[in-house]
């Protein structure tokens, strides 16, 4: 089942086009990586599918309904947590919590029992009568995100939630991240550090100049790019190396001896460097220094934009 | 809409004429005669040009003021109408219309209440029909647009097709010419020659048996050749269009060079034997208009063409050193671009953030 559909959608700013007729799936379960550089549209995107923009054209369905025609419907699945932090500060966070979650459609008990549940979640349980402007950026931010996950969505929306913090609340968070999306959350994840979207997202869109230019998992998307891997292995001396032996390993495709360098390409898919090692070792050969160049989806990005991500 | 305009008079005229009907006035005469060549003007005004409209308006114009004088005030009341109609098209501000139809109130005598409604109605509901026209013209024009452009797609569509196929035949053609060739060249004259050999063998057996032997050896040899060209031949066989593809680019750079004095450059890495021959069309094309377009917008001096096949996408780059975009508005140019690209599936990403760029992203065809 498609948790989120666009169709089309297309953002213009005056003659500026942000959004350029995209299309995108998002399955249940999943949580998709949105990567591009500044600029590429992804807030933009973003803030379409949260309604804070109007569409120039374009449809998005959420759970089937047009989020047009189905606004309160919308509202009450989908959490935001948006790039900038937005929190009271002279609000302690509990009501911080309560006051969003309110907006999002909850009340009564049912509100006070899920803002409290969500600073736990976030780790903020013993933090809950304090105001915001005592925490630091780690901790606003995770205050940011149990404002947008109080009202249980199907949807949550993390616009660089990461950005600017320091590395032990980027983990936290991170962490929860998958949490959520193993309670059952659908997880919409822009960043853009490669990395973070490497080790959690399940699929992932590279946006650029507010298209999609390619879609898939890490491994569809770096299988764009080569099949192939290279490893550099530098030897002492070569001795009594046999290049032929090595070339009958599975997923080797050429071997090349340069010096006291051997340079292998084989497969990507194929993990056969236990065994290249292995038949090393026992030819008494003394490993100085050892290289490994597989595609990554920076230099999947790169290669498609022919610019860096960071730029 | 134009029945409203003639349901709106006709309600007018019953109002008029009911209230005649009440009133003691007599000028009889007057009165039908004013009714009834009012109507007669106002129906005919459909069936006439443009400038004989004019006239019939002017025409119920003064009717309507002669007949209110010498008949019956009342009729003053489709003065407004009249009045609106005159502007035709190109209707001014409804406020001016509305002043314009309001000035008889002060130089006939009426009740000034009835005669404001009825001007207000009526230029209200003529400004409506003059707007909803001009929208209905635009989306009217709008869609023959649409329609020739769909049209023009569809042909595209169809041409291509028809290059593919014409490409493919041809690249065919040449190939059989080919094979034939070799075989003519190389293979027949080592199987004629071998053949020679050996009924010389033959011939000699009985008498020179070590003679025959040297010629029958002869004959081995020159078959083993004769067999290794077929191989080879065979072996050869691989489609022109990959090197069709690049002379060609290569080529137009060239000329575009000679006639602009703009440097360009040309590299491709990867095997370029994937591109078939209407992704080589694509490219052609998407390579031509970003040139022109380096050209006229972009104080360009240097341009650079790569040309680089991975393992599932074709990337084709043109990059110039110009002064690029920092906004950039799609025009025809860059529209026509990415319609080649979708046919194929493909992407165009246009930067102007360093110099002007256009990058064509095409997936391999057999993918």
């Amino acid at each position: 089942m498609n948790v989120l559909e666009l169709k089309n959608v297309t953002k213009k700013f005056g003659d500026f086009i942000a959004v350029d007729q995209m299309n995108l799936f998002i399955k249940e379960g999943e949580i998709f990586g949105f990567l591009g550089s500044n600029g590429a549209g992804k807030s933009t995107t973003i803030n379409l599918i949260s309604s804070l923009l109007r569409l120039s054209a374009g449809d998005i369905y959420l759970l089937g309904k047009n989020i047009a025609q189905h606004r309160r419907f919308a509202k009450m699945n989908i959490g935001i947590v948006p790039q900038d932090i937005a929190i009271y500060e002279e609000l302690s966070a509990y009501e911080n919590v309560r006051f969003f979650a309110g907006l999002y459609g909850l009340r009564g008990t049912e509100l006070k029992k899920h803002s409290e549940e969500a600073l736990v979640f976030v780790g903020l349980g013993d933090k809950m009568n304090a105001l915001p402007k005592t925490f630091s950026g780690g901790m606003k931010r995770r205050l940011n995100i149990a404002c947008a996950i109080a009202h249980r969505p199907k949807l949550i929306i993390m616009d660089e939630p990461t950005v600017g913090i320091d590395p032990q609340s980027r983990k936290y968070i991170l962490q929860s991240v998958r949490q959520l999306n193993e309670m059952g959350c659908t997880i919409i994840y822009t960043t853009h550090y490669m990395e973070e979207v490497e080790e959690i997202c399940s699929r992932i869109a590279i946006v650029d100049h507010g298209k999609i230019i390619a879609e898939g998992t890490k491994e569809q998307l770096t299988n764009i790019i080569t099949d192939t891997k290279e490893v550099w292995i530098e030897v002492k001396a070569i001795g009594s190396f046999d290049a032929e032996v090595v070339k009958q390993m599975k997923g080797v495709n050429s071997v090349r001896v340069e010096e006291h360098v051997v340079q292998i390409i084989s497969q990507a898919e194929v993990t056969n460097l236990h065994e290249i090692l292995h038949y090393m070792i026992s030819q008494s050969l003394e490993i100085v220094s050892l290289k490994e160049q597989a595609p990554n989806l920076e230099s999947v990005f790169l290669t498609l934009t022919g610019r860096n991500l960071r730029d | 809409m134009e029945k409203w305009v003639l349901f709106v008079k006709g309600i007018l005229l019953f109002y008029i004429a009911g209230n005649y009907v009440q009133t003691e006035e007599v000028h009889y005469s007057w009165v039908m005669v004013s009714f009834f060549v009012y109507i007669a003007l106002n129906v005919a005004l459909y069936l006439v040009g443009r400038l004989s409209r004019m006239f019939l308006l002017l025409g119920s114009i003064i009717l309507i003021v002669v007949g209110s004088i010498h008949g019956y005030a009342l009729l003053l009341l489709l003065l407004p109408f009249s009045v609106c109609e005159v502007f035709d098209g190109k209707a001014p501000h409804v406020i001016v219309l509305l002043v314009v139809s309001l000035l008889p109130l002060f130089f006939f005598d009426i009740e000034p209440f009835l005669y404001s409604a009825s001007a207000a109605g009526s230029c209200l509901l003529w400004k409506m029909n003059t707007t909803y026209y001009c929208k209905l013209v635009a989306n009217e024009q709008q869609l023959d647009q649409l329609r020739s452009h769909v049209q023009r797609l569809n042909v595209q569509v169809h041409e291509n097709e028809e290059d593919r196929k014409q490409s493919q035949y041809m690249s065919r053609l040449e190939e059989r010419n080919r094979i034939s060739q070799g075989i003519h060249d190389h293979i027949g004259h080592s199987m004629t020659g071998a053949l020679i050999q050996m009924e010389a063998a033959k011939t000699l057996m009985m008498v020179d048996q070590h003679k025959a032997k040297e010629l029958l050896d002869n004959a081995i040899t020159i078959s083993k050749e004769g067999i290794e060209d077929i191989r080879l031949t065979l072996k050869n066989m691989k489609p022109p269009i990959e090197q069709l593809g690049v002379q060609r680019l290569k080529q137009k750079l060239d000329a575009f060079t000679r006639n602009t004095h703009i440097k360009t450059s040309f590299v491709f890495s990867g095997n370029l034997d994937v591109i078939s021959a209407l992704q080589w069309k694509v490219i052609s094309e998407n390579v031509t208009e970003a040139l022109t377009n380096a050209l006229k917008y972009g104080n360009v001096t240097e341009i650079a063409v790569s040309i680089t096949v991975y393992n599932k996408l074709i990337k084709v780059v043109v990059k110039d050193n110009g002064v690029g975009a920092t906004k950039l508005i799609k025009g025809l140019g860059i529209v026509g671009m990415e319609e080649r690209a979708a046919l194929l599936h493909g992407t165009v990403i246009i930067d102007g953030s360093d110099g002007f760029s256009v990058t064509l992203l095409l997936p391999h065809e057999r993918s």
